[in-house]
């Protein structure tokens, strides 16, 4: 077996992020670098032959992802457990503490300017931040910093993908068209949706004609 | 929450200069940079006065029925706004805080709120982005099966061994036998009888020669009434080991009371539906048709 077989035989089989070293696991030749350079390999291959997926690098993990053009596609499954989306509260604390961390509660309430206990509680809860340190000063404060959950949630390598804050205005302007653009698509999908409902329409009611009709003809005959 | 509508509703023509539904608010910050931001104001040179007036009118519609700690996030921002605007008519030179600009704490505030803001509008793309991946295991078409859990560990040897005791399940009989019912007090005597010769009984033999269901269902129940009674004792050393039913002794000495049970009907299996009252097995009533499933 090629060291690339093996490294794409185990990222296949994974429905979590691998890291480099738990892949190198799998084959007593595998050092965690060659397992990068594999993985690089495969991506190229996947890139060349138009592959559906990807490999993608989520904090110090890997793990094979459609591509997002495909989401539409997948999304008719009704099935499909869509991620769930963070509340604004706790996007926000979120991005003060990935910002600003190690930060205690104290100091994301002054910031946001209202109590952040019962949002920090859930972010714990979801593995999403944790305590990284006590504080100095006062009752040692509870010092909080975001895990490698969040990096898998928002699909980032490393904190240093998010933008430095005087990029933010630039990145916010290529955002805002990608979201107008999105939302133009969107429009134009759900009235493509309306037509080919309404389309659909007419068979279903001619199909409960029929089923009426022989009843109704029933009592004559 | 907005108690906005309802009560503006007879006064269609009162004049207000904004409707702000005060839920959509993440807190003062939120609501404080809106009024700012919506209406086109230099950040830097708030007029408080103004702001203070509109913070203060979203708040007398918006704030009844606010949970208290909620509430009292808002309060705090409108006494603050109160405080900079008192210091703004009251200059008092001399002062060593004459030269800063009151508003300039809040203006700090503001600008860093606003910065997260713009991080929250990032990390939403990230997520939306993130969300239009799909990796192994999403796409179910069926409904997933019940989670597979033994709960039991056994090696492949261990498991031949208990699946071979298995009993063969019976060819459908050619023609069903009429409905037969067990009663459980036969299995009782049955058992009874069996104890009295015997100290220990093993639990298949109570309803093996017979072969069917009822048998066995009966035969279970008659172990459990029994056991309840203190007559026998059920005892299985390991998983699927054989089941034993041990005599146990009565505290007189002898083992299990004699004569309670009529100790008459033979140990075959019974051909006729027996008027045992109280204890007849309610799954006893099942004929031999589903033997051969």
């Amino acid at each position: 077996m090629r060291p690339e077989q093996v490294v794409e035989a185990t990222l296949f089989a994974s429905q979590t992020p691998l890291t480099a070293s738990e892949i190198a696991r799998a084959d007593e030749r595998l050092e965690p670098e060659r397992v990068v350079e594999a993985i690089q390999w495969l991506r190229n291959r996947y890139e060349e032959y138009e592959h559906s997926f990807q490999i993608y690098q989520l904090g110090d993990g890997f793990q094979i992802l459609t591509r997002p053009e495909f989401a539409p596609y997948l999304e008719r499954f009704d099935s499909v457990p869509r991620s769930p989306h963070l509340s604004p509260a706790a996007l926000e604390t979120l991005a003060i503490i990935a910002y600003r961390q190690p930060i205690g509660r104290i100091e994301i309430e002054d910031v946001r300017g209202v109590n952040a206990s019962s949002v920090l509680r859930t972010l714990l809860d979801w593995e999403l931040v944790e305590v990284v340190i006590r504080g100095e000063g006062l009752g040692r404060p509870l010092l909080y910093g975001v895990t490698q959950k969040f990096l898998e949630h928002f699909g980032l390598k490393d904190l240093a993908e998010l933008p430095a804050p005087d990029e933010l205005p630039v990145i916010l302007g290529e955002l805002q068209e990608e979201l107008e653009e999105k939302e133009a698509a969107a429009v134009a999908g759900t009235v493509e949706q309306i037509e080919e409902s309404g389309g659909e329409g007419e068979p279903e009611e001619a199909g409960e004609n029929e089923q009426v009709m022989p009843f109704e003809l029933s009592p004559g005959s | 929450m907005n108690v906005t509508a309802p009560r503006r509703a007879p006064g269609m023509h009162q004049v207000e200069p904004f409707v702000v539904e005060l839920e959509r608010f993440q807190g003062p910050l939120d609501l404080l940079l809106h009024l700012i931001r919506s209406q086109d104001i230099d950040i830097f040179d708030i007029p408080i006065a103004g702001i203070t007036e509109q913070f203060l009118a979203v708040l007398s519609d918006g704030i009844e029925g606010m949970p208290l700690e909620r509430a009292g996030e808002f309060l705090e921002m409108s006494a603050t706004l109160v405080r900079i605007k008192a210091q703004l008519l009251l200059p008092r030179p001399g002062h060593p805080d004459w030269d800063e600009d009151p508003r300039s704490e809040l203006v700090r505030r503001l600008l860093e709120y606003e910065h997260f803001q713009d991080v929250v509008h990032v990390l939403a793309g990230a997520e939306a982005q993130r969300g239009r991946h799909y990796g192994k295991g999403y796409v179910e078409t069926r409904p997933s099966p019940m989670a597979f859990r033994p709960t039991l560990e056994l090696n492949l040897e261990e498991f031949m061994l208990i699946a071979a005791r298995v009993p063969e399940p019976l060819p459908p009989p050619l023609v069903s036998p009429p409905s037969q019912t067990v009663s459980v007090e036969e299995k009782v005597s049955l058992l009874r009888r069996l104890l009295e010769g015997a100290k220990r009984v093993s639990f298949e033999r109570t309803f093996k020669p017979w072969g069917t269901r009822p048998h066995a269902i009966a035969a279970l129940l008659a172990a459990l009434e029994l056991a309840r009674q203190q007559v026998l004792r059920i005892e299985q050393v390991q998983p699927f080991a054989s089941i034993w039913l041990l005599r146990k002794r009565s505290r007189d000495g002898r083992s299990g009371e004699q004569g309670s049970a009529p100790a008459e009907e033979a140990p075959a299996p019974a051909g006729d539906d027996s008027e045992a009252e109280g204890l007849r097995s309610k799954g006893s009533a099942s004929s031999g048709k589903e033997e051969g499933e």
